[in-house]
């Protein structure tokens, strides 16, 4: 059989509510032309995130059921530090209520003014969480992620070269840790292959620097590692996934990507002074170490949600739905980022919309074209939310910064929605490439100081 | 007096199994936790009365409402429900959930406190205290004397000593003191309610100086039954209306969700001024998630919102105090010392009177929390010295006039026959106090160490001696 299908069967659903053209178009003026503002009731189609929106199984629901909700010491906790220890080969393993939150934990840790950490690409919170402890985050991608048409399998690998030259540049001392993320969110959803995490295990060894996972969306890398990388693919998925852990000396990890739960989050570290302090810091701001700011019932949806992740059956119907998208944009004509990476879709506006300058944000104007069109909510990933005030200094694309490029990001949700969504989408996305000099640009007329994509709003020029 | 019965408002639809334990399996449990109960693992625990946070049962319609949870980032309808339950009920303008009450803590810490700044409040709380430490404040004790006075029966021990708050204001002035912090009802003094009349007074009084009053509400429900059954102009009024009009003496709150909204996580931060919450907003999706979530999954806004409405029907909140006065009359009965008058959400044991003989070095609270689970596996929290914590100048140990073990009670999780086997093991113990034996630290961490510390008892191996010394 050729057809990939579904590895599981629909067990409860929720309605959707259709709205009109006219509708939209009163509730995108609302919104001041920010998705962020639209209520989730005015969407048709939420390809806003995958990140929380993933559907449950109905073995992770038994899990909710079964929630132990003491404070401290609760079953669920153990049954989920076991699972996790398995997965991951780590030991310490602590609860955190989502990803940023063990981002949190960890740069006011090692943050701090002075500091510099590289990552292949910094996602949105973890670049606001590092700028927020007075440290600077600095992107080293290959030059090869900055071309959307180029094919390389992964994309999401780290410059080697470039993380060399700029521990000679700024001195060991000053880079409290190298990041790598897990696929490349901000750069496409890129894999990253296991060579080049063990190239950079290996400059973090000569240079005795820890070397950090972002690992939010591990087990879609694990898998394209699996079938993209010379000699991976008599492997499984979770032996590849216990190696790119076990090149690691600390992880942070939203589990409401690939670990198919709405809420919660990990942190992972081998070193046990920063262990300590990390506790201490968890039970300040989150809860207790035995439960992280989470519902006991929540640690169990993780447990049984990082063990469905990496079921290569679920993994191959995951991949392939995203491709799926991407060959019919591609053969529409869209233009998109390729190849498509593992969890999302993302479309080049600046290609798509060459009138638009990019200092009327072309990515939010598609976002607003997309939503007018078919009631699908997607998100910009460009000026908008990378970008700074002129008056920081940190505007990009300045020196010393690569320029970004502006893309409009289709998020598939985890198991959410079928086929026919898709290709509902599809015909969204073309209609709108059918009109596209119709698409105009925004200005941006309220600007909150920090992660402002998230509460900004905008005016059609 | 034969009072009438508290029975529970409601029939039992989902159970929990329960493990029990032998008293070899305990002793073996509690030296594993560092005589530390809450490093102990759930499942040796058979009455579990650490906290009446998070540990509510949820009700059949709060479970239905898990099933509506409307997982969007952004715009979830959950998110708008909670917010008008917070309006309608609470009575704040602006609504910004956080996963529980300590993110909004310290969201509230962050956005008002400088470095210098005192903040005021009727009794510190540990979380709390932590949170205006690191923004630079100093928290300043301005509940009244009796508060400190385990024997005292006033009705409302909960109170502000405004006495105590005008000397505060006269002597670092008003600009440094950008909110006063009250507590409804005050965890750390027995779960001791306020009146109406002196949140009212307190509200005059800050509000002539342009100081913000933020309500910590997490038992803000339970002490306005207090109200309304001690304070005789309320006696009349719904519980609704009660705690519209505590809400309006103050410029905000944080909530913890877990206590008196019946969930298992949340919270949020509510206030009135619409700066405060631009910035609050602005700081949550750092630290918690985009402000329609707030780290919450949408099923759990939607539980809180339910909980609130559940919370303020005087039958639950009836029931709810009155098995909490049940065992606390069983216990007082037989001559154990405890926190009089019986408050909202615990039964706190005096550990100074019941222990006499370890010295406070020798932590006799902390001591007695050990005994009574290896007496019979009922956890309880301890809640004196080492909560307190040291002084950060001078570094020693901070005794504060309370020494207290908690036994705090779940909303709607246990029966009347749990009560009375805690209370026939309290009592039991109180008979065979001789036989209990002080603890040391064995290791000591510096935040909030009461949550990780480890413990061995002074001498010999065991907390709860089978036999008392000669």
């Amino acid at each position: 059989m050729k057809t990939i299908i579904e590895p599981f069967r629909i067990k409860s659903i929720e309605p959707i509510r259709m709205t009109t053209r006219e509708q939209r178009e009163i509730v995108l003026r609302e919104a001041g032309f920010n998705l962020f503002l639209v209520r989730a009731t005015d969407v048709i189609i939420d390809l806003l995130t995958d990140s929380g929106t993933g559907a449950m199984s109905s073995e992770q629901w038994a899990g909710i059921m079964r929630g132990d909700e003491s404070y401290a010491g609760a079953v669920s906790f153990y049954r989920f530090q076991e699972r996790m220890r398995k997965l991951t080969g780590f030991e310490h393993i602590l609860p955190t209520h989502q990803g940023r939150a063990s981002e949190r934990i960890l740069f006011e840790l090692v943050g701090g003014a002075g500091k510099v950490v590289p990552n292949n690409t910094h996602f949105d919170t973890t670049r606001a969480n590092i700028e927020h402890s007075g440290a600077v985050a600095v992107d080293l991608p290959i030059a090869e992620a900055a071309d959307p048409t180029c094919l390389h399998p992964f994309k999401g690998n780290m410059d080697v070269a470039a993380l060399e030259r700029l521990i000679d540049d700024v001195g060991r001392e000053r880079i409290p840790l190298v990041m790598v993320t897990v696929t490349n969110n901000s750069g496409g959803g890129q894999p990253v292959s296991l060579e080049n995490l063990r190239a950079v295990r290996a400059v973090c060894d000569r240079h005795g620097l820890p070397f950090f996972l972002d690992a939010c969306r591990f087990a879609e890398n694990a898998y394209l590692i699996k079938r993209r990388e010379p000699g991976q693919a008599g492997r499984s998925v979770r032996e590849i996934v216990l190696e790119m852990f076990g090149l690691a000396d600390g992880a942070t990890i939203s589990a409401k990507k690939d670990g198919l739960a709405n809420i919660g989050g990990l942190l992972l570290l081998r070193d046990e002074a920063l262990l300590h302090r990390a506790s201490n810091l968890l039970i300040l701001t989150e809860g207790f170490i035995t439960y992280g700011g989470l519902a006991g019932r929540d640690l169990e949806a993780m447990a049984q949600g990082f063990e469905e992740v990496i079921h290569e059956d679920y993994l191959a119907y995951r991949i392939r739905s995203v491709d799926y998208v991407g060959e019919r944009l591609a053969a529409a004509g869209i233009p998109i980022m390729q190849p498509p990476g593992g969890h999302a879709i993302y479309i080049d506006a600046a290609a798509l919309c060459p009138g638009i300058p990019r200092d009327q944000f072309p990515g939010q104007a598609v976002v607003c074209g997309l939503y007018r069109v078919g009631g699908v909510r997607s998100v910009e990933i460009g000026s908008v939310m990378f970008g700074k005030p002129a008056a920081s200094g940190l505007v990009h694309g300045a020196k010393g910064l690569p320029p970004r490029l502006e893309l409009v990001r289709l998020a598939m949700p985890r198991r959410v929605y079928t086929q026919s969504h898709m290709d509902y989408v599809v015909e969204a996305c073309c209609e709108l490439g059918a009109s596209r000099e119709k698409l105009r640009g925004l200005r941006m007329v309220h600007e909150p100081p920090v992660l402002r994509h998230f509460t900004a709003r905008f005016e059609e020029v | 007096m034969l009072r009438r019965s508290w029975a529970e408002p409601f029939k039992i639809k989902v159970v929990e199994q329960l493990r029990m334990t032998t008293r070899a399996e305990r002793e073996r449990a509690i030296v594993e936790a560092g005589h530390n109960t809450f490093l102990l693992r759930s499942e040796d625990v058979y009455i579990d009365l650490l906290t009446d946070s998070g540990t509510s049962a949820m009700s059949d319609r709060q479970w239905a409402g898990m099933m509506l949870g409307d997982e969007a980032y952004a715009g979830s309808a959950n998110f708008y429900h909670l917010e008008s339950a917070v309006r309608e009920f609470y009575g704040y303008k602006h609504v910004i959930p956080t996963h529980q009450g300590r993110g909004a803590e310290h969201i509230l810490s962050r956005s008002c406190i400088k470095p210098g700044d005192f903040v005021p409040g009727n009794m510190y709380f540990t979380t709390t205290r932590v949170h205006q430490e690191l923004a630079g404040g100093q928290f300043v004790d301005v509940i009244i004397d009796q508060a400190h006075d385990p024997g005292s029966d006033l009705a409302f021990k909960g109170n502000v000593d405004l006495d105590k708050l005008s000397r505060l204001i006269d002597r670092v002035g008003a600009a440094r003191i950008p909110y006063l912090a009250l507590h409804a009802t005050v965890n750390m003094a027995g779960g001791q309610p306020i009146s109406m009349a002196n949140a009212r007074e307190v509200s005059v009084l800050c509000r002539r100086h342009g100081i913000k009053v933020f309500l910590d509400a997490t038992r803000a429900v339970e002490n306005c039954y207090f109200i309304k059954t001690r304070e005789p102009a309320y006696a009349d009024k719904s519980l609704a209306e009660i705690l519209r009009e505590l809400c309006s003496y103050t410029d905000g709150c944080t909530m913890s969700g877990k206590k008196d909204c019946l969930v298992n996580i949340g919270g949020f931060l509510a206030v009135n001024d619409d700066d405060l919450a631009d910035a609050a907003r602005n700081m949550v999706v750092i630290y918690e998630g985009l402000h329609t979530y707030g780290g919450l999954a949408g099923r759990d806004m939607e539980a809180m919102a339910i909980g609130i409405h559940e919370s303020v029907k005087y039958e639950h909140m009836h029931a709810r105090i009155g098995q909490v006065q049940y065992l606390g009359e069983i216990i007082e009965r037989e001559g154990v010392p405890i926190v009089r008058p019986i408050g909202g959400h615990g039964i706190f044991l005096n550990a100074l009177e019941f222990l006499p003989n370890i010295p406070r070095d020798q932590f006799p609270a902390q001591a007695l929390a050990a005994a009574l689970y290896v007496d019979s596996g009922v956890r309880a929290m301890e809640r004196g010295a080492v909560s307190a914590g040291r002084d950060p100048e001078t570094g020693k140990n901070k005794f504060p006039p309370l020494e207290l073990v908690r036994l705090t009670i779940p909303r709607r999780v246990y029966t009347q026959a749990h009560m009375d086997v805690t209370a026939e093991s309290v009592v039991a113990l109180y008979q065979q106090r001789a036989g209990i034996v002080g603890l040391k630290f064995t290791y000591e961490p510096r935040h909030l160490r009461f949550f990780q510390a480890r413990f061995a008892p002074v001498e010999g191996d065991k907390v709860l001696r089978s036999q008392a010394l000669p």
